[in-house]
């Protein structure tokens, strides 16, 4: 009882509907977060649930109309902030996701390019799956659908049109080529690449021995100072020491 | 031995091979002559050896004179071709006489353009360094890019050798244009001109080391050498070009393209000039690293001897100019102008705060590293010793020279590729693309091979990603593998007819192995205080500053230099504690790599300190003697046929009142110099002609400065017969207060006179003033403490 008088004086009724509002986006938001989480699927899959909870968080924060105004109960009323802070975490998680990036203008539409580019991945996934039996053929089958999407991923990492959800799914893909399915150029020229090492080492050791037999050797001239006369000096110096 | 024992050898007899005792094997080689002594006998004085030999030999020894021997190069010499420089002022009349004329605003005004000069060449510096480093950029890349290319188009369909032939042909190609500029162009441009800068700071003029056309070369050298993928750097050429900007500024002329700008005329001497070079020096330093202050203290430490406090605040003033004109082009260049805060040709990056903690307990752990640092770079040192002395001894032609160092650039490209064909070791790439040129070869697709990004990368890049790749990038076996070969590749490198430094090399090897270091720790102690290892960053760059201070042995600019570059002061006592081990363990074995060059090349270096136990020498033994000497008023014939002689290549002559008949000594009244007996002869100051032509201009002190810093050769001035019967006075010329000491002045008192005043002739006179000799660089540097005692130089003709 003592509890809640004074959270009626303090909070309208207003601002406790937005805030429970929030709590129910919040919630869809953040489940929506935690089963996209592998294989990535955030960007695609909760990009209506953050685009709904960015709008109740937009009504809070911009909520000026009373003269108590929600924003200023709601978000900074105490050291905490926590409101402030759950939305901020998310929004973190959104932006380094660079979800944008994959999403137009409108929140919950795919770009264009994202969305050839999930096509192709799918048929190259599909390929994948078609021949799982056969490891040769899968590579020769599969091998320019492939290097296509590879081609295009590599154009879209330029632009820097590429959000985790792709680069995810990319990285599956290479991950199912390269080690599931063994697709990539193995170490097969050994023999020529060491041969011509050799030679290339052999080549200065040549060189150095032909140049000391046959080069000739600089040779000084020396010189001969004057020097006091050196009786004189020694005379001088045994005198010291003796 | 290498001592006093040439007074021996010149008996009758042909055997002169005498002169090699048993202390000098590299005199003579394995060629083994009997030690014979023809009436002489051999005397243990002190701790010089020396051989005694009978008065009566004096004329056979005058006969052999002319007969020159022959002898194979080693480090116990010293060459003729070296001279001093003038440092100390003649103070003649019409250097009083200029001085009286001079006003108080005339003074003033040298004070500023000092300080103009500085500026410019702080400027000019920078522009340089920035014009290096952005064509090694994109050379590199233009290279990386095709090789790269050539790379993933062979991975699959095969034929990768084609790639390393062409990596292979690239390299050689830059190498080759630089090697043949340098080789047959410009020989003083190679290597990495700090040994060079340093004779010249300590007072030694090397030929044509700060000419135009070695800037030229050096420069395009340096650009070939690093976009050829040699193991070099480019700061040790940046030093250079710094030091031959200032020497070219200060004279407001280029004597090589024939242009006087008729400024900074008053400069026109040894004395300003070098005072500029230091300033130039400092500046070259302070953009190759980023570090004005250790850019001073460079120079300080490399020309102590002669310093106050106005210069160092202007060569300060250099330094920073020259940081800052790199950093704004740099930033121009980079797209975002006026950004100050980049500093240097190498950026070592900044390290993250968190990554910098160390511990009271890791000291030990940094000084133990300094020590293998010491280890390592002794032992750097001693194979480029011997592999230098072999490229003076047998690969001395230019053609050869190209040849190796083309040679040197397809191995280093063979050796990186195999070693990057043969690694294992993926790393996947990072999100920000912190690879420049990521290889993937046989990885799987999305990672890159970690070799590469040392191995295929210019070597600056190498020692960023050592130090700021967070942990876990490479694994130790490739760091091992790689520590192994760079050492072998840097440690060949050094010393090829290129121009190129050896700083990044140093780092690049100890970066990598202090990293291994790092990376090794966590698994040997226990696994509670793995956080404690956390970052191998901080690791790679002790190891970096060990490598480097065991190569070099500098210490104190060395120290500021990385903490500068790497722009903290928190890891300043590690650093520091860490140089002084290094060079405590490395002078245990070998010299510094620049001390070893100096004397390879035989120069008369002045150090600091006289030889230790050289007390019981005086000035009588040190001095030449007996003395070419001038009397006041001395015949013109005479002059020229001293001043041609070749065999006695004086540079100074003591004046004397009236010359004695013979070589009995007289009293000293003056000194002059070769220049100014040349400037005299070239403007027919004699006597005769001074009374016929009562108009005649009076010469000046413009008329020497003129004609500095390149006094034609006495041979190319005709002096007619009649004019040889001319009489010079000297009187107005010469020095007239020369330093002179007694002859029982010990050698240390002489050598402390030499250093602290910059002399080049120190005349040695008896209780009457009478000139019994004359102490000169060589006769002091010729001195120096071998594993037998104080040993003895030999003078030679390079």
């Amino acid at each position: 009882m003592l509890a809640a008088f004074p959270e009626d004086l303090e909070i309208s009724e207003y601002c406790r509907s937005l805030l429970s509002i929030f709590k129910d986006q919040y919630v869809a938001y953040a489940g929506c977060l935690v089963s996209a989480a592998r294989p990535v699927k955030v960007c695609l899959g909760c990009n209506q649930g953050y685009a709904r909870l960015s709008e109740i968080y937009a009504n809070i924060s911009n909520d000026q109309t009373s003269n108590s105004s929600c924003r200023d109960s709601l978000l900074r009323s105490d050291r905490l902030m926590l409101v402030y802070r759950l939305y901020g975490n998310l929004q973190s998680i959104w932006t380094q996701a660079a979800c944008d990036r994959c999403l137009g203008a409108e929140p919950h539409v795919l770009t264009n390019d994202t969305q050839y580019f999930m096509d192709e991945l799918n048929q190259t996934l599909s390929c994948f799956e078609y021949q799982q039996g056969n490891q040769s053929v899968l590579c020769q089958q599969c091998k320019s659908m492939y290097e296509s999407l590879n081609v295009l991923y590599g154009g879209m990492e330029k632009n820097r049109s590429l959000c985790i959800d792709m680069e995810d799914a990319m990285n599956v893909t290479r991950r199912l080529w390269s080690t599931t399915f063994t697709c990539i150029s193995l170490r097969e020229e050994t023999v020529p690449v060491i041969a011509v090492s050799c030679f290339m080492l052999f080549l200065p050791i040549v060189f150095y021995l032909s140049s000391y037999l046959h080069s000739e050797q600089r040779k000084l001239k020396l010189i001969h100072p004057k020097r006091a006369k050196s009786n004189n000096s020694l005379m001088h110096i045994q005198d010291k020491f003796s | 031995m290498a001592n006093i024992t040439k007074k021996v050898s010149w008996s009758s007899r042909a055997d002169d091979s005498n002169a090699t005792g048993e202390g000098t094997p590299l005199l003579n080689g394995s060629e083994g002559y009997p030690r014979q002594l023809s009436g002489g006998s051999i005397f243990q004085v002190g701790r010089l050896r020396t051989v005694d030999m009978d008065e009566g030999m004096t004329s056979d020894e005058d006969s052999l004179r002319g007969r020159p021997k022959e002898i194979r190069h080693s480090e116990k010499l010293l060459s003729l071709k070296y001279e001093s420089l003038d440092y100390d002022n003649s103070e003649n009349q019409l250097f009083l006489e200029e001085e009286r004329r001079m006003s108080y605003m005339g003074f003033r005004c040298l004070e500023i353009s000092r300080w103009v000069v500085c500026g410019l060449i702080g400027l000019l510096t920078g522009l340089i360094a920035c014009f290096i480093d952005i064509l090694v950029e994109q050379l590199a890349g233009l290279k990386y890019r095709v090789v790269k290319e050539n790379i993933e188009k062979f991975t699959t369909v095969g034929g990768l050798s084609i790639s390393l032939i062409l990596w292979a042909v690239l390299n050689s190609a830059f190498v080759m244009v630089g090697a043949i500029l340098v080789a047959y162009i410009e020989p003083i441009a190679g290597g990495s001109g700090i040994p060079q800068i340093k004779c010249y700071l300590n007072g030694v003029k090397i030929p044509r080391v700060v000419r135009l056309k070695t800037l030229l070369v050096k420069v395009a050298g340096v650009i070939c050498s690093v976009a050829g993928g040699l193991a070099v750097g480019k700061e040790g050429p940046m030093i250079h070009s710094g030091a031959v900007v200032a020497a070219g500024v200060s004279q407001g002329r280029s004597t090589s393209l024939k242009r006087d700008f008729k400024i900074f005329e008053y400069f026109r001497r040894d004395t300003e000039k070098r005072d500029f070079v230091s300033a130039g020096a400092a500046a070259g330093v302070s953009a190759a690293f980023g570090a004005p202050v250790g850019g001073v203290l460079f120079s300080l430490e490399e020309a102590a001897s002669y310093w106050n406090q106005m210069l160092t605040w202007r060569i300060f003033f250099a330094s920073m100019i020259s940081t800052f004109t790199l950093n704004f082009f740099l930033s121009v260049y980079h797209d975002n102008p006026g950004d100050l805060s980049n500093p240097g040709l190498i950026n070592f990056g900044r390290f993250e705060s968190n990554s910098l903690e160390y511990c009271l307990y890791e000291i030990p752990l940094f000084i133990a590293m300094g020590a293998i640092g010491g280890l390592l770079g002794a032992l750097f040192n001693v194979l480029n010793y011997w592999l230098t002395i072999f490229r003076i001894r047998y690969i001395h032609k230019p053609c050869l020279q190209v040849m190796e160092a083309m040679l040197v650039a397809a191995v280093t490209a063979t050796v990186s590729f195999t070693m990057i064909y043969f690694c294992n070791d993926c790393q996947p790439l990072g999100p920000d693309k912190a690879e420049e040129y990521p290889l993937q070869l046989f990885c799987a697709d999305g990672e890159y091979n970690s070799m590469a990004t040392t191995f295929f990368n210019t070597p600056e890049r190498g020692v960023r990603s050592l130090f700021h790749n967070p942990p876990g990038s490479y694994n130790p076996l490739t760091l091992g593998m790689f520590t192994l070969t760079y050492f072998f590749l840097a440690c060949w490198t050094y010393g090829l007819a290129v121009s190129a430094g050896v700083f990044i090399p140093s780092l690049l090897i100890g970066a990598a192995w202090g990293r291994l270091i790092g990376i090794l720790l966590p698994s040997i102690t226990s696994s509670s205080s793995v956080n404690i290892w956390a970052d191998p960053g901080k690791y790679a760059l002790i190891g970096a500053a060990a490598q480097l201070g065991g190569i070099v042995r500098m210490t104190l600019s060395l120290t500021v230099i990385m903490i500068e570059a790497t722009g903290n002061v928190t890891y300043g006592l590690p650093i520091m504690l860490v140089l002084m081990t290094a060079k405590l363990v490395g002078d245990y074995f070998e010299e510094g790599l620049y001390d070893i060059h100096i004397k390879l090349q035989s120069v008369p270096f002045v150090h600091s300190e006289p030889p230790a136990t050289s007390h019981w020498l005086t000035a009588r033994e040190v001095m030449s003697s007996p003395v070419t000497s001038f009397s006041r008023i001395e015949k013109v014939g005479t002059i020229v046929d001293l001043l041609s002689n070749t065999s006695t290549n004086h540079n100074g002559f003591p004046v004397v009142v009236n010359h004695a008949a013979g070589d009995e000594p007289a009293k000293l009244c003056g000194l002059i110099l070769r220049s100014q007996l040349i400037v005299l002869l070239k403007h027919k100051v004699f006597m005769e002609l001074a009374r016929s032509k009562l108009t005649r201009r009076k010469l000046q002190l413009k008329d020497f400065r003129d004609a500095y810093p390149r006094f034609p050769p006495i041979q190319s001035i005709h002096v007619s017969q009649d004019e040889r019967e001319c009489m010079m006075d000297l009187t107005e010329f010469m020095n007239p207060t020369p330093y002179t000491v007694p002859q029982e002045t010990s050698l240390p008192r002489v050598y402390k006179l030499f250093r602290a005043l910059g002399l080049r002739h120190l005349a040695v006179v008896d209780d009457s003033n009478r000139v019994v000799g004359l102490v000169t660089r060589k006769d002091l540097a010729r001195y120096h403490l071998g594993k037998h005692g104080l040993e003895e130089l030999q003078l030679a003709q390079t």
